[in-house]
């Protein structure tokens, strides 16, 4: 016999339930949730370290890292005094709901004010799997160059925020910042832009604002 | 890589679907593809082979819907016709952000599966 069921369900139907769990367990605690997205290198862990030296007296912070392979990046933000759990995919090349929840599960992050969770360096396919964040946030280093938004039009335009980052780079690569400017704003009308660097501490503070800012109208709605 | 994942997850949405409406073998699926969906449906059919080829329901049909985004631009008040899978999100004519609606789908729409002449009823 033959049956035919029509159904319309998402494809990543049981991923994003546990997507959709995760907020709203993360509703519950009033934490900020952010999915950092970019090319290896282009400066996460360090923008988080940056970020940790300015918010960590006044909010609790924690963060997810997500990598192939070292717990590195985790130790980085540890030794700052600030809880991180290490995600370690083997090979595979973004971060999963699941993953989360176990990562939740093993180590002491919640409650927090703000949670960061840095996806596996790679444009591409982070930009499909709901991690029950608030937002995506896609960073770009100067050094990668100015003609990323376009190549990679799908985290670009999904991500509420783009962080330019290495701006203390600019005079010494070839990069077009105004450009890249109005291919972010063509690609995502409604988002936000920080240029900042984590070296000279440049657009460190606006970066700061901006969160502290997402986490008081979270708390308000 | 990206695809391969995606083709996974079709693939226990499939079968989740089977399972809640019987049991049986996989015959045919109908799934829809948006072009934002950043999701290549030549590599999806590449996976989905891979995925099913040495289990039981090897051999199952994979049928992709594709389907367009519909940008309109609020000031022009009408649909802008943008190069296939543009994702400027700006009127070509007027330059006023445009509303995108659709085009992300990612969704499987129909499945069709094959019960054993010898299978409990569901
Ligand atoms: N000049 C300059 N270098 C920076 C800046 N931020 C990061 N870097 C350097 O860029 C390199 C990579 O930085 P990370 O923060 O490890 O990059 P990441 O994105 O976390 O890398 P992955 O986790 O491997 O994807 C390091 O050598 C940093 O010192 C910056 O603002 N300016
Ligand atoms: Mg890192
Ligand atoms: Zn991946
Ligand atoms: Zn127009």
């Amino acid at each position: 016999m033959k049956t035919i069921v029509s159904i319309r369900r998402k494809a990543l139907a049981a991923s994003e339930e546990h997507a959709e769990e995760l907020r709203g367990r993360f509703a519950e605690s009033g934490t900020l949730v952010l999915n950092l997205i970019s090319s290896p290198g282009s400066g996460k862990t360090t923008l988080l370290e940056t970020t940790v030296g300015r918010l960590a007296e006044r909010y609790r912070i924690a963060v997810i890292e997500g990598d192939v392979a070292t717990e590195r990046d985790a130790d980085r933000i540890r030794a700052l005094g600030v809880p991180a759990h290490q995600v370690l995919t083997g090979g595979a090349c973004h971060l999963d709901a699941r993953q989360i929840e176990t990562a939740l599960e093993t180590a002491d992050l919640l409650p927090a004010d703000i949670l960061f969770i840095e996806n596996v360096g790679n444009l591409i396919c982070p930009t499909t799997y709901d991690l029950g964040e608030d937002f995506k946030v896609v960073l770009l280093s100067v050094t990668e160059g100015d003609d990323k938004p376009l190549k990679y039009p799908a985290i670009f335009s999904r991500a509420d925020v783009t962080v330019i980052t290495k701006a203390d780079l600019l005079p010494y690569v070839p990069f077009d910042l105004d450009a890249v400017l109005e291919h972010v704003k063509s690609l995502n009308p409604s988002g936000t832009i920080v240029i900042v660097s984590s070296t000279t501490g440049d657009g460190v503070d606006e970066w700061c604002d901006l969160l502290v800012e997402r986490l008081g109208s979270k708390r308000e709605s | 890589m990206h695809e391969m994942g995606i083709a996974i997850e079709i693939y226990r949405t499939c079968r989740e679907a089977v399972r809640e409406h019987g049991q049986g073998r996989l015959q045919r699926v109908r799934i829809a593809i948006g072009e934002l969906s950043a999701v290549e449906p030549d590599l999806i059919r590449f996976g989905w082979e891979a995925v099913i080829v040495d289990g039981p329901d090897a051999g199952a049909e994979l049928e992709i819907d594709w389907c367009k985004a519909d940008q309109r631009c609020p000031r022009c008040n009408e649909s802008k016709d943008r190069s296939e899978g543009s994702w400027l999100r700006i009127c070509p004519d007027c330059g006023t952000p445009l509303e995108v609606r659709g085009g992300d789908e990612l969704d499987v729409l129909e499945v069709t599966f094959e019960t054993d002449d010898d299978a409990a009823p569901p």
